[in-house]
């Protein structure tokens, strides 16, 4: 996934969470050269800084309390400037979530590359993210699955005629072998143990 | 009273890309005579000389040597790349400005450089942009291995992919390799509508020669009559004047685009043209400003701006505004087939949408 093609960096949101300072002043022109919007902010992120497109933030003097977001939850690329190389000040940097890092002071030379860089590392983790979310909801569904297995195995059927059974009902109802499972195993606990078993069986 | 301002040339006389480095030192040295010879100047420039030899390693010296020792803060030279690369910290570390008027491949704005050729939107885009009504969609690329060959045909691939086009192949040649049979081979399997040559060099005099002789086999004549569009067309970017006389009449047909191309006989060729504009351009900014030599850059274009001085040069991106040429190589000659205005560079190719503004056509006059 990726939310923008490299040509269209024109006209993307950048603010810059440091305080106004000689040593950023060359990322500001940069910025503005390479066709970004970039405006500066400090010491607080305004309310709209969850629209933009990038956000820099001086890795030496900002804390968690400046955005509006929690740490490592942030909805664009986020590139840390980093002056002091304290480990602290490191970690602290990390945690935010930076994307991509430039020193301080910052020159013209590394702008563009720390943009595509950190768009990149975002896009990977924003895809990452959603695969893990995916494989966790489909790990704490096997119990179910397991479940489901075992009301056809109940019913009489062996345990791989229970597991083909369960998958044709999936595919009959043009759902998820996991959503199949939930939905056999909910309307199974809410019926009487005694007489469910035909309706399982018919659909 | 004139005053004297000292500048650098950082050209080399040997190596690989001699032939335009001597070029582009030529029209620095005939700018200079010509602003010295100007009674309307306030100023006169002297010249620090200094050759890499065509070295990557010897330009950072060699700048820091001219902006240390010679105290200067302006130097003309490089013409690849990665010599610009090299020499970049020292004018960051000095804030000496580097005039560079190669045409390159976009995606750098340093503060301590002046742009003074074309970059994509400048050359490759509008070339591509006339060619493809004409010709066809259906491309291939072939490029030298190096920086300026990937650049040209990522953007050119993007470009021709987004205008509904196919590339049919895409393929690098190591610099000053002539080996290239399966490239041949395969323009004769896939008759691409035309070629976008990044070749440089002696590879790129071969591969014209080469296709040349394809031209005349039956096939191509079979295309080139069925349509007015001549077989197997070429398109080049970095092919300029000093070039023909290496290339012979193999090359005749090419056609490239530029700022400017010498129809004449004995002219400097376009990176040779655009150095000279260079020099000028800088004596117009210093004009009547004594001191203004040891300004840094922006702020030379900044106060030019604020006195109502128009430099080509963009106050923001360093780049030259310049007119669109392509011209076709016939007769040993450029010919120039379609000129359109000045328009502003967009290095970084990110103003793709915004309309060119209409700018009267201004002659470039010698």
């Amino acid at each position: 996934m990726t939310r923008m093609r490299t040509e269209s960096l024109g006209g993307a949101r950048a603010l810059v969470l440091h305080r106004p300072h000689p040593a950023t002043q060359p990322l500001l022109r940069q910025l503005h050269v390479i066709g970004l919007e970039a405006r500066e902010a400090w010491p607080e992120l305004p309310a709209e800084a969850v629209t933009a497109d990038f956000v820099f933030y001086d890795a030496d003097m900002a804390h968690d309390g400046q955005f509006p977001w929690a740490p490592g939850a942030s909805p664009m690329p986020m590139i840390a400037l980093i002056g002091s190389e304290a480990p602290g000040r490191l970690r602290w940097a990390m945690t935010m979530g930076a994307h991509a890092q430039l020193l301080k002071p910052v020159s013209g030379s590394g702008v563009y590359a720390a943009l595509l860089v950190a768009r990149s590392n975002f896009d990977r983790t924003i895809e990452a993210s959603a695969r893990i979310t995916d494989l966790e909801r489909r790990l704490s569904a096997r119990q179910t699955i397991v479940q489901a297995v075992m009301i056809f195995v109940l019913r009489g059927k062996s345990q791989s005629e229970a597991y083909e059974l369960l998958r044709h009902t999936a595919t009959a109802w043009r759902v998820t072998i996991e959503e199949a499972a939930e939905r056999l195993v909910a309307s199974h606990s809410s019926e009487s143990p005694a007489d469910d078993s035909k309706r399982v069986d018919q659909s | 009273m004139r005053r004297d301002v000292a500048i650098g040339i950082l050209h080399s006389a040997s190596g690989p890309y001699t032939a335009l480095a001597m070029v582009a030192r030529a029209g620095i040295l005939r700018g200079v005579a010509e602003v010295n010879a100007d009674p309307s100047r306030d100023l006169s420039f002297t010249v620090h000389d200094r050759d890499p030899e065509g070295r990557l390693d010897r330009y950072a010296p060699l700048c820091r040597d001219l902006l240390q020792e010679k105290g200067l803060r302006h130097i003309f030279g490089c013409i690849t790349s990665s010599s610009r690369k090299e020499v970049i910290p020292e004018l960051e570390r000095h804030d000496g400005v580097l005039w560079y008027s190669a045409p390159y491949e976009g995606f750098e704005a340093s503060a301590q450089v002046a742009y003074m050729h074309s970059c994509p939107n400048q050359h490759l885009l509008p070339l591509l942009d006339w060619a493809m009504p004409r010709f066809g969609r259906r491309v291939c690329l072939v490029g030298s291995n190096y920086i300026w060959g990937w650049e040209i045909a990522q953007i050119a691939r993007e470009r021709i992919l987004a205008c509904g086009g196919q590339i049919l192949s895409d393929r690098y040649l190591p610099i000053g390799d002539t080996a290239l049979d399966h490239i041949i081979a395969e323009m004769r399997a896939l008759r691409p509508d035309f070629i976008v040559n990044s070749l440089i060099g002696q590879s790129s005099y071969t591969f014209l020669a080469r296709l040349a002789e394809l031209r005349t086999e039956p096939g191509a004549e079979t295309a080139a009559a069925n349509g007015s569009a001549p077989a197997l067309p070429v398109l080049s970017c970095n092919f300029t004047e000093g070039e023909i006389a290496d290339a012979g009449p193999a090359a005749e047909g090419l056609i490239a685009a530029g700022p400017h191309f010498e129809t004449g006989a004995d002219g400097l060729g376009s990176i040779g043209e655009m150095s000279r504009l260079a020099v000028l351009e800088l004596a117009d900014l210093l004009q009547g400003k004594p001191g203004a030599e040891d300004l840094p850059m922006v702020e030379l274009l900044a106060q030019a701006a604020r006195q109502g001085h128009r430099s080509r040069l963009d106050g923001e991106n360093q780049h030259a505004r310049q007119p669109v040429v392509v011209a076709e190589l016939r007769d040993g000659r450029f010919q120039e087939i379609l000129r359109l205005p000045e328009r502003a560079a967009d290095p970084y190719w990110t103003r793709r949408e915004a309309p060119v503004p209409a700018r009267p056509v201004l002659r470039v006059v010698p």
